[in-house]
């Protein structure tokens, strides 16, 4: 077997004993717990409040424009760490670009600030 | 045992591209589309990863992170385009697009 | 490191990319102040000439520069090395990029002007209109001054996601946002095929750079040659859909017709400098050994986008449908340039530059006619049009009697030039099917024409466009008269736009 799959034992092993882990205190608990049901536990939990109707209706979605933002700044964020590993050695001329990098994505959050897409209501 | 080299990873790619090449042409929600569009962009990125490491330099792994945003780029305006759709004609059926033709 | 070297930022060559980094920052600077001060929307454009007019003086000192460049004796190689390939040789400064960018900037400031209603009609989104044009014009920009196929890809993304966003900026009306995910979804796919392309050819040839390509090619060591043909060959295809070449075209129509009149003469335009520039770059930097290659299928793509675009123009009733298939046709008169390789950029350039002009020109009356912030424009609108608008007929007329190209019009001496060049490098049955084709696009233009002047006109009166609107128009049309008869100028222009 070559090296390569040898590396992998180490994983299965560690995948196993997490399974194990799982069904060994699962099955503790179910032997030494009382057995009750009730349909009050059976509900679907929704925040302690009782669900309402069927759970495939349409939500409201206003904070898709964050979510919008969100995946663009959560992108851009890429560019930064290989920055920020070599920022020494690239020197002055990475920090100047980094700046310009992120003042073009502070632009875009200021205008998406002064526009109100950031508002709640 | 079989060694795995960079023309299968290349391969893998040139299916999965297919794959997102063949749900543009027969899927018609436009979410699924853009979602196809996703898979190919991916399939895009593994072959350059799968390149760069065959070829011992680093600007495969380099190309991933700009393909990567520039596909984060394409989906916020391609979502932003569909919820303003889907906002009107409560569809995201390209069917329905139909009032541009001849 | 002294003090004083770690003050020094690195000497890059800023003025390769000034007239780029002018049009970013202004759409950067439009955007702020729109949201910060409310300027009128007359300010706004003004100052997005401004933008525009700046960006070109800039390109006249690139201009000037390649020039002394051209000039440079052995001696100074390392000084023309750093000028020429600043930034790591991502950028080149030639010829063929600072004519991208007169080209591009002249199709920025007509369309700007010949869309001007839009503006005023958007309200409080004109500054974002106004930002997403520059945005765009700048990312078609960087395609034809980049020598690395990631800057391509990324000039590419920048103007094309901007073009989508222009397509459905008037979002009220149902077929702006049909046109609008039309042109994102099949532009999408466009960008993946185009994209995957670039990673097969780097697989292939272990570069993205096209100078370290064509090198790598030259000295034959090169591993995988069919996964380099496919990347060639998909990247040929990524860029007939933004130029809309036949059998990629399907978009195109659809788009011109749906996206809001005043902007798409500007996005029809653009698009197509963007992707001529970046597949002349490509195709003649990196692959000139390889033109046996690409030759015959960028001809077959021409010969169809000819045949079928004048063909389907006939029976177009809409006359921006009309214009979009006539776009098609134009795309494969570009195209049979192309096959000709280095040789042929100048008539390239010079068909490109001229019908960029007609088209924004001939988008310009469209919206004049049939309303800025519309879509579709039923030919009925157009009959009688000589009595109504006398000034838009006639410059109609010349715009597109050029697109036909009639012998003392622009477009004349740009289809002979392009077909001169076929003909030489040996593609005589494609010189063959372009005429044929020119000669089926006249009747699609004259029918537009006979219908302006021989019929009945119908009672709609036309809002009488305004003057920047007329300026716009007259300067197409006198662009397309000026150049016909006197070419010369313009043709040594372009003849040295090859690229480095």
């Amino acid at each position: 077997m070559s090296q390569y799959f040898q590396e992998y034992i180490t994983v299965g092993a560690f995948a196993a004993v997490g399974v194990l882990l799982v069904l060994a205190i699962l099955g503790v608990a179910s032997v030494i717990r009382p057995s009750n049901p009730t349909p009050a536990k059976k509900l679907t939990y929704e925040c302690g409040v009782d669900p309402v109707g069927s759970g495939w209706s349409q939500t409201y979605v206003r904070y898709y424009i964050f979510g919008l933002l969100f995946v663009i700044f959560d992108v851009e964020a890429v560019f930064i760490f290989p920055w920020a590993i070599h920022a020494e050695a690239l020197g002055i001329g990475g920090v100047i670009a980094i700046v310009l990098f992120m003042l073009t994505l502070v632009e875009g959050l200021v205008y998406a600030i002064k526009k109100g897409v950031l508002a709640w209501e | 045992m079989i060694e795995v080299t960079a023309g299968w990873y290349l391969s893998l790619a040139a299916v999965l591209f297919s794959i997102g090449l063949l749900g543009i042409l027969v899927r018609r929600n436009a979410l699924i589309m853009f979602m196809c569009v996703e898979l190919m962009l991916n399939a895009v990125n593994l072959t350059f990863v799968a390149a760069g490491r065959a070829l011992g330099n680093l600007e495969g792994q380099v190309a991933v992170f700009f393909v990567l945003v520039v596909a984060a780029a394409e989906v916020v305006v391609g979502l932003a385009i569909i919820v303003a759709i889907f906002r009107r004609r409560e569809s995201a059926s390209v069917d329905e697009l139909a009032t541009l033709r001849g | 490191m002294t003090f004083a070297q770690v003050l020094t930022p690195p000497s890059v060559g800023w003025i390769a990319i000034a007239p780029e980094i002018v049009l970013g920052v202004g759409a950067a600077l439009i955007l702020l102040f729109d949201v910060q001060y409310k300027p009128k929307r007359t300010h706004l454009g003004l100052a997005t000439a401004a933008i525009v007019a700046t960006a070109f003086a800039f390109a006249i000192v690139q201009y000037d520069r390649v020039q002394t460049l051209s000039q440079a004796t052995a001696d100074q190689a390392a000084d023309f090395v750093a000028t020429a390939f600043p930034f790591d040789a991502m950028i080149v400064l030639d010829a063929n990029a600072v004519f991208g960018r007169f080209a591009m900037l002249l199709v920025t400031g007509l369309g700007l002007a010949a869309g001007w209603r839009l503006f005023e009609r958007l309200g409080a989104r004109a500054a974002e209109g106004l930002a997403l044009m520059l945005l765009s014009a700048t990312g078609f920009m960087f395609m034809a001054s980049s020598t690395h196929l990631m800057m391509v890809f990324l000039g590419l993304e920048v103007g094309s996601i901007a073009l989508y966003v222009l397509a459905g900026i008037t979002r009220e009306r149902t077929e702006s946002d049909e046109a609008a995910i039309k042109y994102f979804l099949l532009g999408s796919v466009a960008s993946a095929v185009f994209i995957y392309g670039v990673a097969l050819t780097y697989a292939g040839s272990g570069s993205m750079n096209l100078l370290e390509i064509q090198g790598v090619l030259a000295r034959n060591i090169f591993t995988r040659p069919a996964v380099l043909l496919i990347g060639i060959a998909l990247m040929v295809v990524g860029m007939g859909f933004k130029v809309s070449a036949a059998p990629f075209h399907s978009w195109a129509p659809d788009v011109y017709q749906g996206a809001p009149g005043g902007i798409v003469g500007y996005m029809a335009a653009a698009a197509k400098i963007g992707g001529f520039a970046a597949l002349i770059r490509i195709l003649f930097t990196a692959f000139p050994d390889f033109i046996s290659t690409w030759g015959p299928l960028v001809a077959g793509i021409a010969a169809l986008s000819m045949l079928l675009g004048s063909t389907v123009a006939l029976v177009q009733d809409d006359i921006r449908r009309m214009l979009g298939y006539s776009g098609v046709a134009h795309a494969g008169f570009i195209l049979t340039g192309v096959v000709a390789g280095g040789a042929g950029t100048g008539e390239v350039w010079f068909y490109l530059g001229v019908y960029t002009v007609q088209l924004v020109g001939a988008f310009g009356v469209v919206a004049a006619v049939t309303g800025a912030a519309t879509s579709g424009a039923g030919i009925d609108a157009f009959r009688g049009l000589s009595k109504r608008a006398p000034f838009l007929a006639a410059t109609f007329t010349v715009l597109l009697l050029g697109m036909a190209g009639l012998p003392l019009t622009s477009g004349f001496v740009a289809k002979f030039g392009v077909f001169t060049e076929a003909w030489q490098a040996g593609y005589e049955w494609l010189v063959i099917v372009a005429v044929l084709a020119s000669v089926i696009a006249f009747f699609f233009y004259l029918r537009v024409i006979v219908a302006m002047y021989m019929e009945e006109p119908v009672d709609e009166a036309v809002a009488p466009p305004g003057i920047s609107v007329r300026a716009s128009l007259a300067l197409a049309s006198l662009i397309t008269i000026v150049i016909g008869i006197v070419p010369g100028p313009l043709l040594s222009l372009a003849g040295e736009a090859s690229p480095l």
